[in-house]
């Protein structure tokens, strides 16, 4: 169950493998992301979301297989591919406490050369964020919006939000997803969400790859997936939302 | 795929400097608070007769302990294992971990400079000696003489002027301990464990040495230590051109105790020794840059 439309891609991983001693973290991942889509990387904790990501970001090394961003080896052009990348880790800490939300914005700056100040102070507005604060002040929610503003203000071609709405309140959620709605109206970006809240970005997403302790269950268009799971339960009628298929997805592969 | 490219070292280096100048302000802010302390007591000091502060840059080692400290606060969120948000940044990693590391270093030199200007302040308000020369006694020989020994004619007397090239020694020790500690920072994944396990790893071959009575062990060990902290190009010799090391007390054959140089400190010595030093530490950095290099 591994089908994408032959366009270019952004992201392709080749038989991807992580080991961590004993433990397999990936095992023989390929996924393709075509370029302007929406990925969405589901699976449980432990699955090798962050695995991935952070070896399409040359932070780890795969044990075998390769990656690339738009053409690019991760593993020879490093800060090539890290460029192209806004990233969203899955941890909510500030990584420099003594540095204001400002502060911070305006050291991220410094590494981008595309970096959009007007599209940054925007975001600024839009996510609520206080720059004059110290980022290692911050509520949860108020840093991943700071994040989520780092991770955009450059206009990346490709986002990787490893779950970009964890800690966020019902309100901050729906203005970050609003937001990131108008981002991709506004900026041609392929965007790959890992996330547990699939309901959240079911209307944003393209494609879904299912994860389950480290090999890729399954990688299909959104309806294609949702087709495929209403053909595999004939009897039920009721509508299939994208988790339920998901979840369907998953108990299956698990009763087998 | 877009024309993007990654920022030039020159951007890298600008903004590594600006926030670890930002990062530090907090242990800047101290020292100012005790350079204050000091200046107050200095010229409490001179104005009850006490005397004036001499500008002497080779006997500070206290820049040489902040480069000793300062690793650890530059790297302390920024550690090379695991996936810190520096390592996410678009720059290739060891070029960011020298940027960074020269960042940190161009501060400890505006500290150090700092410093200096200070004591060489204080010492003008208080009428010290700037030119550093001093009376000393020096004996005949390099080997301190059993106490009560030592013939009192045969200790020299004489004006010793410190070469000013010793004002450099601040900034040479500072460069050196910071060199040597950021390679242990970034070149272990615990390196305090790595220096303690060290140490309590010579404790223990000492305690097991002398346990098996081997009576040589401990002043062999001592021979060994004192060479590497007192000898010609030990540890002194960078911190201290051996001003330190070289001076000690001895009692005459007619009981009086006095202070004596065992030889006076030769700018040979200063420089062989920094230069030995400061490759150590760049050797240990070149291997810690490499254990953490872009993965490939």
């Amino acid at each position: 169950m591994t089908t994408t439309n032959a366009t270019a891609l952004a992201v392709e991983t080749t038989n991807l493998v992580k080991h961590y001693g004993d433990q397999v973290a990936l095992d023989s991942v390929s996924f393709n992301v075509p370029e302007g889509s929406v990925y969405v990387l589901v699976g449980a904790n432990g699955a090798g979301k962050s695995t991935t990501f952070k070896i399409l970001l040359n932070l780890e090394r795969p044990t075998s297989g390769d990656a690339k961003v738009f053409g690019l080896r991760t593993d020879a052009n490093g800060p090539q591919a890290r460029v192209q990348i806004g990233y969203v880790p899955e941890q909510q800490e500030s990584p420099y406490p003594w540095m204001t939300s400002g502060r911070l914005l305006e050291y991220v700056a410094a590494y981008y050369p595309s970096w959009d100040a007007a599209y940054a102070a925007h975001l600024v507005k839009s996510l609520n964020i206080r720059t004059g604060k110290k980022s290692g002040t911050l509520s949860k929610g108020e840093l991943r919006r700071l994040q989520l503003a780092m991770a955009m203000a450059h206009r990346p071609p490709l986002l990787l939000l490893d779950e970009p709405t964890e800690g966020l309140d019902i309100i901050a959620r729906k203005q970050a997803l609003s937001l990131l709605a108008e981002h991709l109206a506004d900026s041609p970006t392929t965007v790959i969400i890992a996330t547990h809240h699939v309901h959240e970005v079911d209307s944003l997403t393209d494609y879904v790859g299912v994860l389950k302790e480290g090999k890729l269950q399954a990688q299909m268009q959104r309806d294609e997936l949702r087709k495929f799971v209403a053909t595999q339960r004939p009897n039920d009628t009721r509508p299939l939302s994208l988790e339920d298929a998901i979840a369907t997805l998953l108990s299956e592969e698990t009763s087998r | 795929m877009s024309d993007r490219r990654p920022p030039t070292i020159a951007q890298v280096i600008r903004e590594q400097f600006k926030a670890t100048g930002l990062s530090l302000r907090i242990y800047l802010m101290i020292a100012a608070g005790l350079l204050l302390v000091a200046t107050f007591l200095a010229i409490t000091d001179f104005i009850n007769g006490r005397g004036g502060v001499e500008f002497a840059p080779e006997l500070s080692m206290i820049p040489a302990f902040a480069g000793a400290l300062l690793p650890i606060a530059v790297w302390h969120r920024d550690r090379p294992f695991g996936s810190r948000f520096l390592w996410t940044l678009p720059f290739d990693r060891t070029r960011h971990t020298l940027a960074k590391m020269l960042a940190g270093w161009m501060w400890l030199m505006i500290a150090g400079a700092t410093f200096l200007v200070w004591l060489l302040i204080l010492a003008l308000i208080t009428k010290g000696n700037i030119a550093g020369d001093e009376v000393v006694k020096l004996l005949p020989s390099t080997v301190i003489p059993d106490p009560v020994t030592l013939d009192p004619s045969l200790v020299r007397t004489m004006t010793w002027i410190p070469p000013k090239a010793l004002w450099l020694v601040p900034f040479t020790s500072a460069t050196a301990t910071y060199l040597l500690v950021t390679a242990i920072t970034l070149g272990f994944k615990h390196p305090f464990r790595w220096i303690l396990g060290t140490v309590a790893l010579v404790y223990l071959m000492a305690a097991i040495g002398h346990g098996l009575a081997a009576d040589a062990f401990w002043p062999r060990l001592g021979r060994i230590t004192n060479t590497l902290m007192e000898g010609r190009y030990g540890v002194d010799a960078v911190l201290s051109a051996r001003t330190e090391s070289l001076h000690t007390q001895v009692v005459l054959s007619n009981a009086e105790r006095i202070g004596v140089w065992r030889a006076l400190p030769k700018i040979s010595d200063w420089l062989i020794a920094t230069l030995l030093w400061t490759s150590i530490g760049i050797t240990g950095l070149i291997a810690a840059l490499y254990r953490n290099r872009e993965q490939r």
